[in-house]
């Protein structure tokens, strides 16, 4: 029976063992080797004394390590966090910190960013993967193979927990988001069902693991026996090499975020290319521009396409579908809620609302988060409790502003606080916000979005008594030793003072306003 | 070649935070993001008056330092 996340895999590896279920430029894992060695990790932990519900970090770019990890710290019982090994340093050492990690998994092309992070101060006790000498012991790859065997049975149940993914928080410091065995299984056999994901599919995933878009590489494929190409970080950079890939693994299903399918268009290649294997183009993050969206439709007569929308802490929560036959919108809608969901949409009251009204979208799912980690005040108000006697409902905050047509149809109006997606990442502007703030030379910092036909930016408008040429590069410097790359505002602009309401607010529209000049 | 292309990197796309040499992996390390990288084939194009044809413009030919200078002498010879 399959109640655990490493279920799917060890299923999968009963049904096709030789079949391969990753693959990551050159190398490949059939289900076989990756039951193997998954299984190997998974004792190597044990033995370093992981205990069940013990959160073990994966500092891992995107590599065929990747699934080994993953699978192996579910197995040995413990809650994978997957992070980031090109974020600052602080920001690595506070999630180590804030979950209290003890176990890191890694390898050798991140021994820069593992020297850097200076182990020993932190909790971490042993990092399973690089042969590389650090500051805290080290149990290499092929140590983990020679000493392993089976993972001795533990007593996990469906809503122990199973992995953790941080994103940015408002304050300044990440937050923690707690997926369930539970949740984790329930969003991979939604979306292989909603897409008919089967043992010949051939599946790319695009986003690091520490994005919630991998869940449907890493979990959902592996569930019905496909096989996940992980893109790897250099055809990420390259889009013509992306492009080609699609080609050259046959992929059938393609997941990413908008960025990384307008970057292959304007590539240049895609009309050398017969992109013939797609039979499932899905994105999610952000909106599609049209203008670009028709083009690949054109290009893509043979494959259908689905917006795929919900935040990180639902997984997902809707999907629309269209293909080069549908008369499409300006904006293509969020689209139908999917299975084993309820929504509501409400006012500020938290009165529900009718046809055509804008309110903020709640969401109750089976593929819902259990709640932040160690955050009881933030998870009191990210849910609204329902009472359904004799059960209790608890409804996710998305924060985002949704109408409902009479269609039945949702579509996207915007953000109730000052979250934006830019390129595909969450960012939110109070955290940028904080973050500068607490830099002494500048008196006055107002962080908004620069638009630019349909590119956006993230700028900043500041008051500071710094040399102007200094005024950018000090701003980037102290954002990026705090926050990921994607956080630094590329345009800075320096006034004497920043324009204000007659409230005292900061006047972002007057904002926006001076940087078209 | 191989210094310009170097000083280039370092100082307007790594704004002289990091040091590279010229074998180092500039994509699978996450020492350039896509803009980045975007932002330096478009510097090189101008620099050497090349037009790098989509089919040319791929992970072989811009991995390394080396790599790129490489393939610049092969389209300038």
């Amino acid at each position: 029976m399959v109640y655990l996340l490493q279920h799917a895999l060890e299923q999968s590896a009963d049904k096709y063992p030789d079949k391969d279920a990753f693959r990551c430029m050159s190398q490949r894992l059939t289900y076989g080797e990756l039951e193997r060695q998954t299984n190997n990790l998974a004792r190597a932990l044990q033995n370093e004394g992981l205990q069940k519900g013990d959160r073990v970090g994966i500092l891992l770019n995107r590599c065929i390590d990747t699934p080994v990890a993953l699978y192996g710290v579910l197995k040995a019982g413990g809650v994978a966090v997957p992070i980031d090994p090109f974020a600052p340093v602080e920001r690595i050492r506070f999630v180590i910190a804030d979950c209290g990690i003890g176990l890191l998994i890694s390898n050798n092309q991140q021994r820069r960013a593992l020297q850097k992070l200076d182990l020993a101060s932190t909790q971490v006790r042993a990092v399973m993967g690089p042969d590389v000498s650090l500051s805290v012991p080290n149990v290499s790859w092929s140590l983990v193979a020679s000493n392993g065997g089976s993972p001795t049975a533990n007593t996990m149940l469906e809503h122990d927990l199973a992995y953790i993914m941080y994103t940015s928080g408002t304050t300044g410091t990440p937050k923690g988001i707690m997926h369930t065995h539970h949740s984790g299984l329930a969003y991979a056999r939604l979306s292989g069902n909603l897409y008919g994901v089967n043992a010949n599919d051939v599946v790319a995933n695009h986003s690091p693991l520490h994005f919630d878009i991998s869940t449907f590489g890493y979990f959902t494929a592996p569930l019905f026996g496909a096989t996940t190409i992980i893109c790897s970080d250099a055809e990420t950079k390259i889009p013509n090499s992306l492009a080609q890939l699609i080609d050259k693994e046959g992929i059938t299903i393609w997941y990413s975020v908008p960025l990384a399918l307008t970057q292959m268009l304007q590539g240049g290649m895609i009309h050398e290319l017969s992109w013939s294997s797609l039979r499932w183009i899905l994105y999610g993050g952000e909106p599609f521009p049209v203008s670009q969206l028709k083009i690949l439709l054109a290009k893509t007569r043979n494959a259908r396409w689905s917006n795929v929308y919900g935040p990180a802490e639902v997984n997902q929560c809707t999907y629309y579908h269209f293909d080069a036959s549908t008369d499409l919108a300006s904006t293509i809608p969020l689209g139908h809620i999917w299975g084993n969901t309820d929504m509501l949409i409400v006012d500020e009251n938290d009165n529900s609302l009718g046809i055509n009204e804008q309110g903020e979208l709640l969401i109750r799912s089976s593929t819902m988060m259990s709640g932040y980690w160690n955050q009881p005040a933030r998870n009191d108000k990210a849910f609204l409790s329902k009472e359904n006697a004799p059960f209790e409902q608890r409804y996710y905050r998305t924060g985002d502003l949704v109408t409902l047509d009479s269609d039945g149809l949702l579509h996207f109006e915007g953000r109730k606080d000052r979250q934006v997606k830019i390129r595909g990442y969450r960012i939110e502007l109070d955290e940028v916000q904080s973050i500068l703030d607490l830099h002494e030379a500048l008196d006055e910092v107002a962080v908004f979005v620069h638009r630019e036909g349909q590119d956006k930016s993230l700028a900043a408008a500041v008051v500071t008594a710094l040399p102007h040429e200094e005024v950018k590069r000090t701003i980037r410097l102290f954002v990026a030793s705090k926050l990921p790359s994607y956080c630094i505002p590329e345009k800075v602009i320096i006034l004497t003072n920043i324009p204000r309401t007659a409230a005292g607010k900061v006047d972002h529209r007057a904002l926006v306003k001076l940087t078209e000049e | 070649m191989r210094e310009e292309l170097i000083a280039y990197l370092e100082t307007e796309i790594l704004h002289g935070e990091e040091e590279v040499l010229a074998e180092d992996d500039l994509l699978g390390s996450g020492l350039v993001d896509s803009m980045g990288m975007m932002k330096f084939i478009a510097h090189i194009e101008e620099e050497y008056e090349i037009t790098i044809p989509p089919q040319d413009l791929v992970i072989e030919n811009f991995m390394t330092i080396a790599a790129i200078e490489e393939y610049v002498k092969g389209r300038s010879s």
